[in-house]
């Protein structure tokens, strides 16, 4: 099967330090994959190589197997790709409600009034906003906001989702009611998704197949078994130890 | 000997002078002027309502607003547009054509005037009848006064679209196209600086006193200016005049204080972060070529002025320009410098919400906005006495108008740039027992030291461009730069007048390119 | 930081000057004029001169609030005027030394007072500026009254009587002629669609463009419009009866002004008969004493048939018409 988003062999610097070193990755059909790895790793570089804000200056991005960024130059715009991303500080604009949040994409995309109300009522509902449409998002607690980005997201019916590490300023709780209900919609969807994160837990949780960052590139992917049986090495090994066998989180 | 001074009775004394000078300056002469109205007799009262109540004086008053309203909504289409293309997308030369559409603003918009009229006048370079009608007529200050202001739209909202969180941006750009971006995210989210940009245009607008008279269109501080004591001087009618322009000025005020409760979504930042430029595809010759030719216009007349001094202009500079020039930049000097300092406190003090602070805020404003006859009739009255002719005769009587009138730039520009930084640091300071004054200039000077100089020079640029204020009451002699030129205009061999001009341009010039490389320094720190 | 601070001491000091012998005067003749006279006077007494310049559109009212406004702690010592008139409200006001200058002895007794509180000198005349292309020499309009002539329909233009040397000829008509016939004049002066300039200057550019036939202003905007090459040419009104209106500058001693002995010293300069001629010469002002013109262009006051006016009654009737002006402009 063709891969909805794949990197091949890309490097890249920025100013003089090395970012990405040969790095490879594809994101398969209806699955969830964990991108996993230390902060500064470059995991949001990679987010924003998908989404075509920053070309590589080797190897190439690939979506749906067309080329999209290649050798320093972005052959698709952004706004082209059908992809959408949930930030970790969110963007959700400030001068616009719930509903318009959700509303500017579709709108962009020139649908008709009736289907982006239906889309939004449903997206709302979904969440668990209902109700709270015409509020702005200052008027939202953190985990309200949270979801909106998250309905803003998937209410666009995209080809893909990527999560740059969304849930990093939640405590525990909120993130624990927050990653349930990412993988109840995407499962609910069968919408591919990218789940860059620093926590491994969340990428156990989440991810049908989890790639390990180092070095700027990924060291290993495979599933959480695969991963724990064959760890490539120490560093591998150590991210996925403190996880008890059946791959819930230990508390 | 003693102890030192502790920090309450540091911030009391700081505080306490910035505003008594904040207030001495600005304040007081306004207050002055107003009660000149009750003071002025039965005598006066009688003048005061036959100007008040005479149809033509509001008919005067209601054509000065049009023009200062056509004049900002002019500034606004032009300005917003071309600053969303400057600074967002990928239209070819934009640094240049910024800086080219940019400088004129520095200017005293009545040298651009001359400009326009050196080119279009029925003996300029490209004049014929129709173009000197057009030019002499309430269109031509409509027309030159917008193209003098834009800049002031074009570098707020630019600022503030720099400034805009570039996750906003960029969350917008993957799912839609630039124009929407631009129209429906980025635009939205500065709309208060192009609420104060309105505002300040408005203000400059509605007290500019060269470019109506030179174009010969009546306008009402232009009428003032000429009736404050008319063939027959009645205190009471010069006064009675005035009343109209503090309700303009108070309503700007208020205009302004709205705009200020409303903390809106991004601030206003001196740091910037750069974004991918939106790209334009086949839009951008177009749009370059709409770009560049406003900047030529801004540009235009001064490249006039310069034409006309080459014939012959510049050999009469030394003998036609007196001290006007080191007039200029002294006073200008040491009132950026007062302006600089009094920013640094009340402008800080606004920053960290410190009480008391928004009211000297608001008279800082407040002395902006008022027409320049207004604070002028005050300062006379304030000043021009025996005891203090030491003040009143030198070129101390200058610096005091330019601080009454542009302090406000320094306290805005200052509280900006405090409010990037984090108060951490101060707090620190003061954990560790550093008291206000030690806090203040130990630790807020140095970390915000390119905000200050910022300050100052945007400060310096003010009182050099500066005609309306200082034309009332220049000291014998002690005449700045650009009052000389608008006394010699009337009838002076025009091209040693150009030549005088350009050295006002050259003058602004340097002031400018040092203020371009602090910023880049800054952007680098 | 402190270098700035020492550098703007430094030039500030600079900029005061003190001790050093000062007078300032406040005038309202033209700069260009004016400020050239000011610095013969410095090279030749070492007294710094300070001036204050009028503007154009306030001409002569701009200085004069200045002066009015400045009259509890006066920072002038010489008011130079543009007009005859304007020195009669300081005066009225007490704001005025007399000052008899020994200079002051060649000037005919109409224009000056005789009690020194102001002397005139240097004068300019009210005519007429005819465009030659539009009319021909045997026609040329010769009077005053010829604003108000029917031939002369919508051909003809003069300076806003709200402003000016025109104010103060308005009030010279009133004062010769009476209150009703002045009015009457004006009247028909309003019928015969005559253009109201912003200014004499404007009136001399409407003339030398041919945008009108001929218009009302000053012998010192005529000669430059003649000097620039323009066809036009100067007529004296009324040289038969009426006469025209001679308008002297003239100059006064402020009364509690800081530097009073230089300010005699500048009056005597200014009054000095060399004056006179340079100021025939430069700007084409008339002298008033007889035999001191040299140019072609410049009458003497001995070559021309000069209105009967008493400037006193002149000044009070500019006062007095102002209302009855501003309805006629409709400001």
């Amino acid at each position: 099967m063709t891969p909805v988003i794949s990197l091949e062999d890309v490097w890249l610097t920025l100013g003089a330090t090395p970012v990405l070193s040969g790095l490879s990755l594809a994101l398969e059909p209806g699955e969830v994959l964990a991108l996993l790895g230390p902060s500064g790793a470059g995991k949001t570089t990679v987010v924003r190589l998908i989404l075509g804000f920053v070309a590589p200056q080797r190897g190439c991005v690939r979506l749906n197997g067309a080329v999209a960024s290649a050798d320093g130059r972005v052959l698709r715009l952004p706004e082209e790709r059908n992809l959408a991303v949930v930030l970790q500080d969110l963007a959700l604009w400030p001068h616009l409600t719930v509903a318009g949040n959700l509303a500017f994409g579709l709108e962009a995309r020139g649908k008709p009034r009736a289907v982006r109300e239906a889309r939004i009522a449903d997206m709302t509902r979904r969440v668990g906003l209902a109700g709270k449409e015409d509020r702005r998002p200052a008027q939202l607690s953190g985990g309200e906001r949270q979801r909106v980005a998250i309905a803003r997201a998937l209410v666009l019916d995209p080809q893909a989702v990527l999560f740059d590490e969304p849930l990093t300023n939640l405590d525990v709780s909120l993130r624990r009611e927050l990653l349930a209900l990412v993988r109840a919609l995407l499962k609910e969807r069968g919408v591919p998704a990218l789940y860059v994160t620093h926590e491994p837990r969340e990428a156990v949780y989440l991810g049908d197949r989890i790639a390990v960052m180092g070095d700027g590139r990924v060291v290993q992917t495979g599933t959480v078994d695969a991963l724990r049986a064959n760890p490539v090495n120490e560093f591998v090994g150590r991210l996925l130890d403190d996880l008890d066998w059946s791959g819930a989180a230990k508390t | 000997m003693g102890r030192a001074l502790t920090s309450r009775t540091q911030q009391l004394l700081l505080v306490g002078l910035a505003a008594l000078v904040l207030l001495g300056t600005g304040f007081l002469p306004l207050v002055l002027a107003a009660l000149e109205l009750p003071l002025a007799g039965a005598q006066g009262l009688t003048h005061a309502r036959a100007a008040l109540t005479a149809p033509a004086t509001w008919a005067l008053l209601v054509r000065s607003l049009a023009l200062a309203t056509s004049v900002t909504g002019l500034a606004l289409a032009l300005g917003v547009p071309l600053a969303a293309l400057l600074a967002k997308t990928d239209v070819g030369g934009r640094q240049a054509a910024f800086l080219v559409h940019a400088f004129p603003m520095f200017l005293p918009p009545f040298l651009l005037a001359l400009g326009w009229f050196h080119l279009l006048g029925r003996r300029g370079i490209f004049g014929t009848e129709t173009t000197s009608q057009l030019l002499f007529s309430f269109a031509g200050v409509v027309l030159v006064l917008a193209l003098a202001f834009t800049p002031v739209v074009t570098s707020l909202v630019a600022l503030a679209l720099r400034g805009i969180d570039p996750s906003f941006e960029e969350a917008a750009r993957i799912v839609a196209g630039p124009r929407r971006v631009v129209t429906r995210i980025l635009l939205p989210l500065a709309w208060p600086a192009a609420a104060l940009a309105a505002l300040i245009v408005f203000a400059l607008a509605f007290s500019e006193l060269g470019v109506p008279m030179f174009l010969r269109v009546r306008a009402y501080p232009a009428a003032v200016f000429a009736r404050l004591g008319g063939v027959e001087y009645a205190p009471g009618e010069a006064f009675g005049l005035v009343v109209p322009l503090l309700g303009v000025a108070l309503g700007l005020l208020g205009f302004e204080r709205s705009l200020a409760a409303r903390r809106s979504f991004p601030v206003l930042g001196l740091r910037q972060r750069a974004t991918i430029p939106l790209p334009l595809g086949a839009w951008r010759g177009p749009a370059g070529g709409v770009v560049w030719v406003l900047a030529a216009l801004s540009v235009l007349p001064v490249a006039g002025l310069t034409l006309k001094a080459s014939a012959g202009g510049f050999a009469g500079v030394p003998a036609w320009i007196g001290a006007s020039l080191n007039n200029s930049v002294v006073s200008a000097g040491g009132a950026a410098t007062i302006i600089a300092a009094l920013g640094l406190v009340v402008g800080h003090g606004l920053a960290r919400g410190r009480a008391g602070s928004r009211l000297l805020d608001a008279a800082a404003v407040l002395a902006f906005v008022t027409p320049p006859a207004v604070l002028g009739v005050g300062l006379i009255s304030l000043w021009n006495r025996p005891v203090t002719h030491v003040v009143y005769g030198s070129l101390a009587i200058i610096v005091i108008g330019d601080v009454a009138r542009y302090a406000v730039v320094g306290v805005r520009t200052m509280a900006a740039a405090v409010a990037q930084g984090p108060v951490e640091h101060e707090q620190a300071a003061a954990v560790g027992g550093a008291g206000f004054g030690r806090r203040l200039f130990r630790i807020v000077v140095p970390l915000h030291r390119f905000g200050l100089a910022g300050a100052w020079l945007l400060a310096l640029v003010f009182c050099l461009r500066d005609l309306e204020t200082a034309v009332l009451f220049y000291p014998p002699g002690r005449e700045p730069l650009p009052v000389r030129i608008f006394t010699l205009e009337a009838n002076g061999p025009e091209s040693v007048v150009a030549a005088l001009a350009v050295v006002q341009v050259a003058l602004t010039a340097i002031i400018v390119a040092a203020g371009a490389a602090l910023l880049r320094r800054a952007q680098r720190a | 930081m402190t270098w700035w601070c020492l550098i703007l001491i430094g030039l500030a000091v600079s900029a005061c000057g003190h001790g050093a012998p000062e007078v300032v005067p406040y005038t309202s003749v033209d700069q260009v004029v004016s400020e050239p006279i000011f610095r013969d006077f410095e090279r030749q007494t070492g007294v710094a001169a300070h001036a204050v310049f009028d503007t154009e559109e306030t001409k002569s009212t701009g200085v004069l609030n200045r002066l009015l406004a400045e009259a509890r702690s006066p920072q002038a010592d010489v008011f130079w005027s543009g007009d005859p008139v304007r020195p009669f409200i300081l005066i009225g006001r007490g704001l005025v030394e007399p000052y008899v200058s020994p200079n002051a002895a060649g000037i005919p007794k109409p224009f000056k007072a005789t009690d020194g509180t102001w002397t005139g000198f240097a004068a300019r005349a009210r005519i007429l500026l005819v465009n030659t292309t539009r009319v021909a020499a045997a026609d040329r309009p010769a009077s005053i009254r010829d604003l108000a002539s029917p031939r002369w329909k919508g051909q003809a233009a003069m300076a806003n009587p709200l402003f000016g040397t025109t104010t103060i000829h308005m009030a010279a008509l009133f004062t010769t002629w009476g209150e009703e016939p002045a009015r009457t004049f004006l009247g028909d002066v309003k019928a015969n669609d005559v253009r109201i300039a912003s200014s004499n200057g404007e009136v001399k550019r409407l003339v030398a463009s041919g945008e009108v036939a001929f218009g009302l202003t000053d012998t010192d905007d005529a000669a430059e419009a003649v000097k620039n090459g323009a066809a036009v040419a100067v007529v004296y009104p009324d040289q038969d009866a009426l006469g025209t209106l001679v308008l002297p500058t003239a100059v006064v001693l402020i009364k509690g002004g800081p530097h009073p002995e230089n300010g005699r010293r500048l009056i005597d300069a200014l009054l000095a008969p060399a004056t006179e001629r340079q100021l025939a010469e430069s700007a084409a002002h008339m002298p008033l004493r007889p035999g001191l013109t040299a140019g072609a262009d410049v009458r003497g006051l001995d070559q021309v048939r000069a209105m009967q006016v008493d400037y006193a009654s002149v000044a009070s009737a500019v006062e007095r018409i102002q209302p009855f002006l501003r309805e006629w402009v409709g400001l």
